[in-house]
């Protein structure tokens, strides 16, 4: 009996049997949470009243916190050896249904009930398209991605949709405890993610198909069906994105919140370079967004030009990829 | 049997998704035949990048119905913001014979070729909107005044602020955008002549439109943790950026003021509502629109070209004592 290892397990674990490893593999293998580590201690030093106070950590995750949940279903198709270009496009679709919905009168639970609908719709779309019609997951979420920034025009007529309930924009802007609620929603929602695949048969199937298609099919898995949930899943908790970001700035646009496909790409790139294996996981994901959170506060904090910024963004997630592709030399 | 149902399936998808694509209204290059002059219907190719904008879509529609109106046979084309696709569907146009060139909102430099190819088929080009001094490229530019927008907002904010001396502001622009560069660079320097200390120490410059509201919002909720009730105000070059600068003024708690560009309605009912939101400019679409017309018609009727290439109209400053009198510039119908 061949017994199956699961890559995305042995990596947020130290309990499994791995090989010791020198204190050079163990800083390579922790390159990205070193850099974030130093990234936190260079703006601390730099503004050390400011930086890690109260006020600004709140700030940070409070800018970072929809980015995490776009993050978190980028993730989850990266963990079947997928990629889903259309995230952030779908999330904005889904913010500008449910914005439009309440807009014409529709009770918020059902508005937002149907942003969700859209974007598991959209998901089961790019899921079919690449699990059962073969497309490659680039060009088919590409489409996808064009056809939904249509729709998005079309829903909010090339416009801004605003003027939504209180309750609505209260999901995105309200607090409890001084915290931002959408800091506590992207929580939860990484939470579920990391355990529906760190503890259930699903997501022991998510990592044996991103692993090796073709020995889990003989093993078993219904490789089909679990790329095909893989999509809907990201479809679904990128619509919460959008919603959410929809509630947060208390408006709705066809190009809201685009640049979180890049950001969240990075993010769980980023990620792939704190497990062991490489493989996609929620904690590195989140490891990836915090670096890029932290790194837009600290440099907006210090005044630097928004453009040095972007280069300096870029060179941070080349520096930590050549540090996870050295590690994995050294292995 | 299995691959036959693949590749229908695969064909419906991809059926469906171009219809959809297609329903989305982009890149519309029809054109009629040409022929010019005597009893032939006067040829006009219109263009504009922006259609995917509220005013772009406006301005579509409303040169469409000009055009139907005026009797033109009108080539209309809508660019995306892709000039790959748009330069060389206009340049084609110009190849099949026209009388005049309609250009909206699209900025002078990223439509050289189109320049030249107008040239040399000595078909002028009229324009509203398309580039923020005078220049050769255009037989008439009519646009809105930078410097009169950046005196209102900039007295806006003085008059709230009983003085700029000594306060600190924040200038939010975007550079690929000519009217925004130009008037956040004299807002900038209009500032810094009042006494104003600029946060940053330089222009804070949004890297895309359709992320200028969160990045306007970061930007000021970043300055703010940083430097606690020191921010006086935020100018911004354009509304959704002010918006999002007003939203992080509220949700800090803060007392700053924000004025922007364009008139949205999401700003003005902001301003009315009082709050962060000071003041924004509108800009006469409409009126400029019949301008430019009237210059073509004129054209059409005699074959002369204006005297002047370019006009900068004055704007309207929209406060909470107006707002209620302003059509919004996403709502022009």
């Amino acid at each position: 009996m061949t017994t199956t290892r699961n890559p995305g397990l042995e990596d947020t674990t130290d309990t499994l049997a791995i090989p010791r490893r020198s204190v050079g593999q163990t800083l390579l293998a922790s390159g990205t949470v070193l850099a974030l580590v130093v990234l936190i201690a260079f703006f601390f030093a730099m503004r050390p009243d400011i930086f890690l106070s109260f006020t600004n950590v709140r700030n940070i995750l409070y800018q970072v916190a929809i980015l995490a949940i776009i993050a978190g279903a980028q993730t989850i198709v990266m963990v079947v050896g997928d990629f889903d270009l259309s995230v952030a496009a779908t999330a904005a679709l889904a913010g500008s249904v449910s914005a439009a919905l309440m807009l014409g009168g529709t009770p918020v639970a059902v508005a937002i009930l149907a942003g969700l609908v859209v974007g598991l719709l959209i998901g089961l779309v790019n899921g079919v398209l690449v699990a059962y019609l073969n497309l490659s997951a680039f060009v088919a979420t590409l489409a996808t991605l064009t056809s939904v920034t249509g729709l998005a025009f079309l829903v909010t007529g090339g416009t801004t949709l605003f003027n939504m309930p209180a309750e609505f924009n209260n999901l995105g802007q309200g607090r409890l405890l001084q915290i931002p609620l959408p800091v506590f929603i992207a929580i939860a929602i990484s939470l579920i993610l990391w355990a529906v695949l760190r503890f259930t048969t699903l997501g022991r199937r998510w990592y044996a198909t991103g692993g090796n298609v073709e020995v889990s099919r003989l093993s078993g898995v219904n490789v089909r069906r679990a790329r095909l949930l893989a999509f809907t899943i990201a479809g679904l908790v990128s619509a919460f994105g959008g919603i959410l970001l929809a509630a947060r700035l208390g408006s709705a646009s066809a190009v809201q919140g685009e640049d979180n496909l890049l950001f969240a790409v990075a993010a769980v790139f980023l990620g792939m370079t704190v497990a062991r294996s490489g493989a996609a996981n929620i904690p590195g994901t989140m490891v990836g967004v915090a670096i890029i959170g932290v790194m837009s506060n600290g440099l907006n904090i210090l005044g630097v030009n928004s453009y040095v910024q972007q280069v300096v963004t870029g060179l941070i997630i080349i520096a930590a990829v050549t540090l996870s592709s050295l590690r994995t030399r050294v292995r | 049997m299995r691959t036959k149902f693949r590749v229908v399936a695969a064909l419906a998808a991809a059926a469906a998704l171009t219809l959809t694509a297609c329903s989305s209204g982009g890149g519309d290059t029809g054109g009629g035949d040409t022929g010019g002059g005597g009893d032939e219907p006067f040829r006009v190719i219109a263009f504009t990048s922006g259609n995917q904008t509220p005013i772009g879509a406006w301005w579509v529609k409303a040169v469409e119905a000009q055009a139907d109106e005026l009797g033109w046979d009108l080539t209309m084309i809508q660019g995306d913001f892709d000039f790959q696709k748009m330069n060389p569907a206009v340049e084609s146009a110009i190849g099949q014979g026209a009388d005049a060139i309609f250009n909206g909102y699209t900025d002078e430099g990223s439509i050289q070729s189109i320049v030249t190819a107008a040239r040399d088929a000595e078909i002028p080009i009229f324009a509203m909107d398309a580039a923020t001094e005078p220049t050769d490229a255009y037989v008439l530019n009519v646009t809105t005044d930078q410097q009169g927008i950046v005196d209102q907002t900039v007295g806006a904010l003085d008059e709230t602020l009983a003085g700029l001396d000594g306060k600190t502001v924040m200038v939010i622009g975007h550079e690929p955008h000519a009217g925004i560069r130009m008037r956040s660079a004299l807002a900038m320097e209009a500032f810094e002549e009042a006494g104003a200390d600029i946060a940053g120490g330089d222009i804070q410059q949004v890297l895309s439109p359709a992320t200028g509201r969160t990045e306007a919002l970061a930007f000021v909720a970043d300055y703010m943790s940083a430097n606690p009730g020191k921010l006086g105000a935020v100018w911004a070059g354009w509304d959704d950026a002010a918006l999002g600068a007003a939203q992080a003024i509220t949700e800090a708690g803060e007392a700053g003021k924000v004025t922007g560009v364009d008139a949205v309605a999401e700003a003005i009912a902001q301003i009315e509502a009082g709050g962060a939101m000071l003041a924004t400019v509108e800009q006469p679409w409409p009126s400029i629109l019949d301008m430019v017309i009237e210059a073509m018609v004129a054209y059409q009727e005699s074959g002369d070209l204006p005297a002047e290439n370019f006009e900068a109209v004055d704007t309207t400053l929209v406060t909470a004592d107006n707002a209620a009198d302003i059509t919004p510039s996403d709502q022009l119908e």
